[in-house]
């Protein structure tokens, strides 16, 4: 009997369904001999629930307001052409899909924030793959939740050389709670992706590079998480600001060069955790500035100018099991940065020693150089980089430690490189 | 003659190095340079501001909230400063005395660093964005005061 039950109500189940697919599933499609020929027309025609589908071809477009749960989907890769008239498409309602569009020409405007895609105050918004050419802003969202941004690719202008303004940012988050954004790639914009008051949001998977300013920006922006992502060559790779509560791990930071360049930017943030990340040729890996309680583990510093630059506001922070290599300066400081704790990193210009070969080194390495003291104080003096006077200095200072922050220090320095990936072993004898 | 020639030529280096000692405002190399008081790169021209100090060397600021939290923090600098100056929203680019400015707090402007503090030259010009935006109007000192106590528009 329950079995009967059981069948009756599956049965039920599937008939539901079917005629929900019949009631809601239909289809509106654009193309140049379809019933539609216009993307505008056939949102307007279309009741709640339906798809529209756009077939190949260009579409001189914009002005595009979707105000009921609808599907875009493009096939066979067709353009919307904005004609840099306005924004393409206005997001009005909750549960909508945008999908497979190429979308371009939006024009640079300072008063109107114009983008390809905007969503305004909704929920359940979808944009997937899609590719944003030539715009201000590529996808913009404000006050809106649980949304996602996926396997979209927004291309902006060539920013090499370019050091006006007239960017916007390719993924564009203000007031946002619940949003995943992932699998995408940006270039050429203000900002690859710039999250501006969101919460509990996740950022992976994502290429950003060549933006003038950063790969990825929080601002006050609580609760994150970002991992596996790829910064490269943008002003600066990462900026967190005024932000807590921030999980960074598995991303790589590379060359990011120039004068006021970062890997990674920490401005006033707390409670947050760097595991696992690469950073590779930037002018500076980490530059930490009031940031407290940050745990560092098991990242790569390679080839940087400074691999981290600690400033004397910042306290509670612990560094442990990271490499450093070929980097410049392994630490610089401003003053006195001994609130904060080191231990157990692989230091390559250490040249200590292990005499009862636990492969932790017998005497303290001290990261912060003398030399490194003396271009935090007067950022000239690096022209003196690698003479004899500095590595003398240097040397002494080493022997005879008097300016070099004492407790600035890592009392078990590693003997070997950590191989993040297969050294699993090590990580756990030492823990 | 040679030696006149070399003589103009050094005269002339000399004058272009002590004309970059002059106390006046630069142009703010927008993607180029941080922020003095949050260490963003400054890189919207609409929001940027300058400090110049009496000894004429300029401090770049991603926005006017930047600026009136540097010379809150620093008020003997902000008092011998030479030039006190923001972008003027309306002309992306163009620097204007802050102390004369009018300042638009509005929601519908976010400005970069969260106070929705947007400059303009004239009163009028900022009358007018206040019918179009809303928001409140206020002088460089009301500015400066709602920095220090973190107001910002509901």
């Amino acid at each position: 009997m329950k079995d009967l039950n059981k069948l009756y109500y599956i049965l039920c189940m599937l008939v539901l369904l079917l005629t929900a697919n019949v009631a809601f599933g239909s289809t509106l499609k654009v193309c140049k001999t379809c019933d539609y020929t216009s993307v505008k027309q056939a949102v307007k025609q279309a009741k709640p629930g339906e798809t529209v589908l756009i077939e190949n071809g260009v579409y001189q477009e914009y002005g595009i307001e979707i105000t009921k749960p609808l599907t875009i989907l493009g096939r066979n890769n067709p353009v919307i052409d904005g004609n840099y008239k306005g924004q393409i498409f206005t997001v009005l309602s909750d549960n909508v899909t945008i999908e497979g569009l190429t979308i371009k020409n939006i024009a640079t405007s300072y008063r109107h924030d114009d983008a390809a895609i905007r969503v305004v105050e909704r929920s359940n918004v979808r944009i997937l793959n899609n590719t944003i050419l030539n715009t201000f802003f590529g996808i913009y969202l404000q006050y809106s939740d649980n949304c996602v941004v996926k396997g979209n690719v927004v291309t902006g202008k060539d920013v090499t050389g370019l050091n006006e303004s007239a960017l916007g940012n390719a993924i564009h988050l203000w007031y946002c709670d619940n949003v995943a954004i992932s699998n995408n790639k940006v270039k050429g914009h203000r900002d690859g992706i710039y999250l501006e008051f969101v919460k509990d949001s996740e950022v992976k998977n994502n290429l950003s590079q060549h933006n003038l300013r950063y790969g990825l920006h929080f601002m006050f922006s609580d609760r994150n998480v970002y991992t596996h992502n790829i910064f490269r060559q943008n002003g600066a790779g990462v900026a967190v600001m005024y932000t807590r509560d921030i999980r960074m791990e598995h991303n790589t930071f590379e060359n990011n060069w120039g004068a006021a360049a970062y890997g990674l930017l920490l401005k006033d943030i707390t409670n947050s955790v760097i595991h696992n990340n690469t950073f590779r040729r930037n002018t500076t890996g980490i530059y930490m500035e009031s940031s407290n309680r940050l745990d560092i583990q098991r990242n790569n510093f390679d080839h940087n100018g400074w691999a981290v630059r600690l400033l004397s506001s910042c306290s509670d922070d612990v560094f442990k099991w990271n490499n450093f290599t070929g980097n410049s300066f392994d630490v610089s400081t401003n003053g006195d940065s001994k609130l904060n704790h080191f231990e157990n990193n692989y230091w390559d210009k250490y040249s200590g020693y292990d005499l009862n070969k636990d492969r932790i080194g017998d005497v303290p390495y001290r990261p912060v150089s003398l030399y490194s003291m003396l271009v935090e104080r007067v950022p000239p003096s690096v022209m003196f980089m690698r003479s004899f006077m500095v590595d003398m200095l240097d040397n002494i200072e080493k022997v005879l430690p008097s300016f070099i922050p004492e407790n600035l220090v890592d009392e078990q320095p590693l003997m070997s490189k950590i191989d993040h990936d297969n050294d699993r072993k090590l990580a756990q004898i030492l823990r | 003659m040679k030696s006149i020639k070399l003589y103009l030529c050094s005269l002339s280096m000399a004058l272009m190095v002590l004309s970059g000692c002059a106390v006046e405002p630069q142009t703010i190399p927008y993607g180029q340079a941080n922020c003095a008081h949050c260490n963003m790169t400054v890189a919207d021209n609409r929001y940027g501001a300058e400090m110049v100090n009496d000894k004429g060397k300029p401090y770049f600021f991603d926005s006017a909230e930047c600026l009136i939290a540097y010379v809150n923090e620093q008020p003997e600098q902000g008092e011998k400063a030479a030039y006190l100056l923001v972008s003027d929203f309306t002309k992306p680019g163009e620097l204007i005395a802050a102390r004369n400015a009018a300042f638009l707090q509005a929601k519908a402007l976010p400005s970069p660093m969260g106070m929705y503090l947007t400059a303009v030259a004239d009163n009028a010009a900022a009358t007018q964005m206040q019918q179009e935006y809303g928001g409140r109007l206020l002088t460089w000192e009301e500015a400066a005061q709602a920095v220090r106590n973190n107001e910002r528009p509901e």
